[in-house]
């Protein structure tokens, strides 16, 4: 076997908040090497070597250490991250991804599809005459915490207090995680405290939702199943569904402002709409990658990875490799595409992407009628355009239609 | 009851595995195997697996 010289791997400062996982030096360190070297670890770049590590049974998911890294060891946030599903493995993963599941089937989401049309359309009617608006403040953001009210049975009209906690709770995503912590902890606090409520509702009024399953779930099998584990599933599936989603939905109009022919043609044929989520999650996903650590030493094409060390499997630069598929790097609605890395993948793969993917499919459909022509009237302000990215502020024009 | 998985679809995310693990699993090289043929006990399982995989690739057949 040809043993792989890391100290040649391509180097690559993701650190650098100036750095771009959508660069040059990253197209050159994908056609030149299949992984980098980062100040985090190792950087898998290429199709085929993330598809397969996604799934490698030597590596685990690898966020489980974050609070750690930060210094944070105690607190409601540091307890729920580290025992929730994402950071769970083995026997305990497979556990409560069972239960979890029929509260994200794909028939419970068909049932929520008609509320997600009708709260589109009710976000675009507020600027729609107007023919401009902040596209993250006035539609991703409503929309993605709207959806969120849906699947929970809240009124709209709690949105924007379940987005500022979202917000707050996303804080600890970020570099000043331990000195944002008091403000962490209390909106973790009032996260935990609306799933108590809800909770408490579907006890008294059972009904086969998405919280109702849950419900069932505990009351039918509580070994399988505990209080504790059913109000951190619910605190996850708040927090994991909003921010996700708003970034997403903000880096799609990015997308088709650049490519202004395809947004005509999906105003033209919404039946484009759900290849039109998927060929901008392939190019331009929110998660730019996901994590990994390896649970034991393993030689992987001729690369030693010694226990403990920490992968990114980056998925916008793996599904827009072009040694894995034609055109790669052009975003085409229309063409046929290899699967992409936007939800992860493996045992770990995302909970919630039927309801992402319905969500986003009926919000493209809506606006590419309704929103002719959009481009940008205003400066965007972006996250760093590596791990968790999106734009904060998009002010948009279009023509009213 | 027949069970099939659409084999040019699927992505051994494994889902199929945890959900149902009389069923479907891993054999050593990583690839997966299941039983073609179940009796109708395990039928909540499997349709929990149909149900929770990513890439809609399994399929019940009776």
């Amino acid at each position: 076997m040809i043993t792989t010289a890391f100290a040649d791997a391509p180097y690559l400062d993701v650190a650098d908040p100036a750095f771009s996982i959508r660069s040059q030096a990253v197209k050159d360190a994908r056609s030149q090497s299949w992984f980098a070297r980062t100040p985090y670890g190792i950087a898998v770049l290429r199709y085929d070597e993330v598809q397969k590590m996604l799934r490698h049974p030597k590596l685990r998911q690898g966020s489980h250490l974050w609070p750690q890294h930060n210094g944070v060891t105690t607190g409601k946030f540091a307890t729920w991250w580290c025992n929730m599903l994402l950071c769970v493995e083995g026997d305990t993963h497979a556990r409560l991804r069972r239960m979890a599941n029929p509260a994200f089937s794909p028939k419970l989401i068909a049932d929520l599809q008609p509320k997600f049309q009708v709260l589109a359309n009710r976000l675009i009617d507020q600027f729609h005459a107007r023919g401009s608006c902040d596209f993250i403040a006035e539609f991703t953001e409503p929309y993605a915490t709207g959806v969120i009210c849906d699947l929970l049975g809240l009124p709209f009209e709690k949105w924007r207090e379940l987005a500022d906690i979202a917000a707050d709770m996303g804080l600890a995503l970020g570099v000043t995680f331990k000195q944002d912590l008091p403000k962490i902890e209390a909106a973790i606090a009032k996260l935990f405290a609306y799933a108590e409520e809800l909770v408490a509702d579907r006890r008294a009024s059972p009904s086969p939702d998405f919280i109702g399953l849950l419900v069932k779930a505990h009351a039918d099998n509580p070994e399988q199943l505990s209080e504790q584990e059913m109000l951190d599933m619910i605190v996850l599936a708040i927090f994991g569904g909003i921010d996700t989603t708003r970034n997403q939905i903000g880096l799609a109009m990015d997308m088709f402002v650049q490519n202004p022919d395809q947004w005509a043609l999906l105003g033209e044929r919404p039946d484009l709409a759900k290849a039109a989520v998927e060929e901008v999650m392939r190019t331009r996903p929110t998660t730019t990658w996901v994590t990994r650590a390896a649970t034991e030493d393993f030689e992987f094409q001729g690369l030693h990875i010694a226990e403990g060390t920490t992968l990114h499997l980056w998925g916008q630069a793996a599904a827009t490799d072009p040694a894995a598929m034609d055109d790669a790097e052009s975003f085409d609605i229309t063409a046929a595409r290899k699967p992409h890395f936007g939800f992860g993948g493996g045992a770990h793969h995302c909970l919630g992407h039927f309801i992402a993917r319905g969500d986003m499919t009926a919000a493209l459909a809506l606006m590419a009628q309704r929103m002719k022509n959009p481009r940008f009237n205003g400066t965007v302000e972006w996250l760093p355009d590596s791990g968790n990215t999106g734009a904060v502020r998009m002010p948009i024009a279009f023509d009213p239609a | 009851m027949k069970v099939h998985v659409d084999m040019s679809i699927c992505l051994l995310h494994g889902q199929c595995v945890i959900a149902a693990p009389e069923v479907f699993s891993f054999n050593a090289e990583g690839g997966l195997v299941w039983v073609a043929d179940c009796n109708d006990g395990l039928r909540a399982d499997v349709e929990a697996a149909a149900d929770a995989c990513p890439e809609q690739a399994i399929v019940i057949d009776g």
